[in-house]
């Protein structure tokens, strides 16, 4: 515990530190991105902006660009870019009204329409990837903390039998759990007499900082499963909390005009107005997390729509900023579509149509089981995957699915069953490992 | 399906043809004019992995599409899409033989001509015989011809979209604070009205021949009793059902030469639902399977016309940075490469070709099945057919 508490300290002194080199001198950092071909500016440009908002991951992620930018000489950034530049002025970017302070949709809308796309894409990376390289050379190796993903397939979810799934991981392994595989949320989050849950061990590390515990839930249960004192040290979504919010911004983002310039304005918009009067009291104070929300309706995916997309998005969106210790990620039951209102899914059905809401099991089951996948999926992109546990529970049947990172394999045989109190001791022993 | 419901979408999309016919100078034409009388329809519906219809784990959701109609078709399991993955894109490119890198909603039109221009001006067919009957929103009345100073609308085809017209009727209600009961048919009937009543067509995103674009009082009477009867169903009503429906019709009045239907019930995957996607594609089997049976029933159909089924493209792979079946633009083969069905009077015998073709192949194809002359085509026409 101790241990862990330090690394972590460490690694948020480094990220600190990190973006306190960046935070006073933005006025040089643009200096610095003006150096870079113009594609490549808009994404860097909206990040210092929106500085406050970012999480210090992705605050670390700009710093340690920047830095790697500021570390290579004129000459060696030229020659770096060149092929960049010479490909830019084939695609007539020139020519373009291309925003270089923000990502907007008229920005990609053009690029992805270019027949040179893909050669585009392949040399942005190599750019990043060469000034990224630039900057890691001095820079110290960060610590590599024990993570966990835990993926709660709710009760209500007829999903099918798990050797039935399509695989997830090679190292996967399904466990029988003896006993109620529902309370194991809780012990995990509240622990057992002899050790504390991951509540009290971030409440006690985290100091305010909200990044490092996701609790991700198409209804409203995880967020109960922290005291009062713990919800400040976690960032708790809620798909059926947020519904007013959801409500009230759903019916104006269907306000959009078909025109890809007047969508971005009209988004631009919808960024910056005041919500105040619309946001639950589960966020007040909160307007990183405030910020993350807008973003994550913005960038679509039925995050507005679905409560189980909304999961899904949520959970891929904060592992990509984040990189959290922790996400906690629940699914849900939806509506069937209603008759005739349904052809117009992306409306507010319970405002469009006053026939009562009727559950979907099936259907809703069939959509957590891929969208539960596709966060496993999204966490396997990042170099964190590798001290990553993911556990998918599966309530109704009393089973989880089973990914133990290399070298921490649970304690018992392959035919054994663990109770939840065993399963959930020994998910939070690998938390302080 | 109900076949209450089913008899009233056909009663509404019978008159909502009708009306079209009414408002355009009167004439109903059900033979073409000229040509060789060969007919072509081309089905394209959106995004739909390979993995999810063929293929070993896909083959359960389109029972119609590899039981019944495989076995007579000439079919391409290997068709690339290199351009770009958007539909209005997508379908220009197919339509025009060239790829076409537009706005993706639609706000100008295709760069190159269209089938629907080489057809009307080297056979000289009436707008009437070419038409594009489009599920989906992200296509406009642009796509009827393009923007080549020769061609242009005066040869561009008859464009509409009969899924927006109940969409546009649902979103105004609730613009307008009225919700839809089911029990309350008076709540969505005056919109779908005042949808069909619009002075301007384009308004809805139709594009329909002739400056009429107005209905007689009579045909609007007839019009909003079949409304009444759709709304009264209380049962699920989908877009492409819909869509369907109008193409048939349109079919059974107009028998136009060449005829384009673009789907989008499946496109619901953007929302992040899986099993409604799926069911999405399940209506694409049934329906084309249905389109089939109309077109060896309807005399000016049969045996005269070949059919083409295609996705506009994949889905995206799982685990892509684009959020797998949600999306439809990662540069994968999940994304570009999907499958097409070719059925019907040009099929030389049924076969499976796996060597690899293109979207841009497709319209030197129909252009040859049409004979016609002199195109500067970069596509060349598929093997095994009769051209």
């Amino acid at each position: 515990m101790a241990m862990t508490q330090t690394a972590n300290n460490d690694e948020r002194n480094a990220l600190h530190a990190a973006a306190a080199q960046v935070a006073p001198s933005r006025e040089s950092s643009r200096k610095l991105i003006q150096r870079l071909p113009v594609t490549m500016r808009p994404s860097l440009n909206q990040q210092l902006t929106a500085w406050d908002s970012l999480f210090p991951f992705e605050q670390n992620q700009v710093s340690q660009f920047l830095r790697g930018l500021e570390s290579l000489k004129l000459s060696e950034l030229n020659d770096l870019v060149q092929p960049l530049k010479a490909l830019e002025g084939k695609m007539g970017v020139p020519r373009w009204n291309f925003s270089e302070t923000q990502d907007t949709m008229e920005n990609a809308s053009m690029l992805a329409r270019s027949e040179f796309y893909a050669d585009w894409r392949r040399e942005v990376q190599r750019v990043f990837a060469a000034i990224n390289a630039a900057a890691h050379d001095a820079s110290v190796p960060a610590p590599r903390p024990a993570r966990l993903i835990l993926i709660v397939l709710q009760e209500s979810l007829p999903v099918g039998p798990i050797h039935n799934w399509k695989p997830w991981d090679k190292r996967a392994q399904v466990l029988k759990i003896n006993g109620d595989a529902r309370r194991l949320t809780d012990l995990c989050m509240q622990g057992q007499s002899n050790q504390p849950g991951i509540a009290a061990q971030f409440a006690q590390e985290a100091e305010g900082q909200s990044a490092d515990l996701w609790l991700i839930d198409a209804e409203a249960q995880l967020q109960s499963s922290l005291a009062m004192s713990e919800r400040k040290t976690a960032s708790a979504l809620s798909y059926a909390v947020l519904k007013p919010f959801r409500d009230k911004f759903l019916a104006d983002v269907n306000t959009v005009p078909k025109s890809i310039e007047a969508t971005d304005q009209t988004l631009a918009a919808l960024r910056h107005r005041d919500w105040e009067p619309w946001w639950p009291t589960e966020l007040a104070g909160q307007a990183r997390l405030r910020s993350f929300v807008i973003d994550l309706f913005l960038s679509g995916n039925g995050a507005l729509i679905f409560s189980n997309a909304f999961v899904e998005w949520a959970a891929s969106e904060a592992l990509r900023r984040a990189r959290p210790r922790v996400i906690l990620a629940r699914f849900g039951l939806r509506a069937k579509p209603k008759p005739f209102t349904g052809i117009a899914i992306f409306e507010n059905q319970q405002r469009i149509s006053t026939l009562p809401d009727v559950d979907d099991p099936k259907g809703s089951a069939t959509d957590a089981l891929i969208l539960a996948r596709y966060i496993w999926l999204a966490a396997l992109r990042y170099p964190e995957h590798e001290q990553t546990c993911c556990l998918c529970v599966v309530e109704q049947q009393n089973t989880a699915y089973l990914i133990a990172p290399d070298g921490m394999a649970p304690p018992w045989g392959p035919d054994y069953s663990p109770t939840p109190e065993e399963l959930s001791a020994w998910i939070n022993a690998h938390l302080t490992a | 399906m109900d076949e209450s419901r089913r008899t009233l979408l056909k009663a509404t999309a019978a008159l909502l043809v009708d009306q079209w016919a009414c408002a355009r100078l009167g004439a109903l034409a059900a033979e073409p004019s000229t040509g060789a009388g060969r007919k072509v329809v081309v089905l394209t519906c959106g995004g739909m992995r390979r993995e999810d219809t063929f293929a070993d784990s896909g083959f359960q959701n389109i029972p119609h599409l590899y039981r019944d109609l495989l076995p007579q078709s000439v079919f391409f399991p290997f068709v690339r899409n290199a351009g770009v993955t958007s539909h209005y894109n997508t379908v220009s490119s197919v339509l025009s033989g060239n790829w076409q890198r537009l706005d993706d909603w639609g706000k100008t039109p295709p760069s190159s001509p269209t089938l629907f221009e080489y057809l009307r001006k080297q056979m000289g067919l009436r707008q009437d015989q070419t038409w594009l009957i489009s599920s989906n929103k992200a296509l406009t009345s642009k796509i009827g011809s393009s923007s080549v100073r020769e061609f242009g609308p005066a040869y561009g085809a008859n464009v509409i979209f009969p899924k927006q017209l109940l969409i546009n009727a649902v979103v105004h209600a609730a613009a307008e604070g009225r919700a839809v009961h089911s029990s309350d048919r008076s709540t969505v009937q005056p919109e779908i009205e005042a949808m069909l009543n619009s002075d301007n067509y384009d308004g809805l995103g139709w594009s329909v021949g002739g400056d009429t674009s107005s209905l007689d009082i009579l045909t609007l009477g007839t019009m909003q009793k079949a409304i009444e009867d759709l709304v009264r169903t209380n049962a699920p009503v989908t877009g492409d059902e819909f869509t369907f429906l109008v193409a048939t019709e349109v079919m059974r009045r107009f028998a136009p030469s060449f005829l384009t239907i673009t789907l989008s019930d499946m496109e619901v995957a953007h929302f992040g639902s899986y099993s409604l996607h799926m069911a999405g594609i399940g209506t694409v089997d049934r329906l084309v399977y249905e389109l089939w049976t109309q077109l060896q029933s309807l005399p000016a159909y049969k045996d005269k016309t070949t059919l083409f089924v295609l996705p506009e493209f994949g889905r995206d792979l799982d685990g892509s940075t684009t959020n797998g079946f949600f999306n439809h633009r990662q540069n994968s083969e999940s994304t570009r490469v999907t499958w097409m069905m070719c059925l019907g009077d040009a099929i030389r015998k049924p076969q499976i070709i796996e060597n690899p073709i293109e979207h841009t192949d497709i319209c030197p194809t129909i252009a040859s099945l049409f004979a016609l002359k002199n195109l500067d085509l970069p596509g060349k026409p598929l093997p095994g057919l009769w051209l």
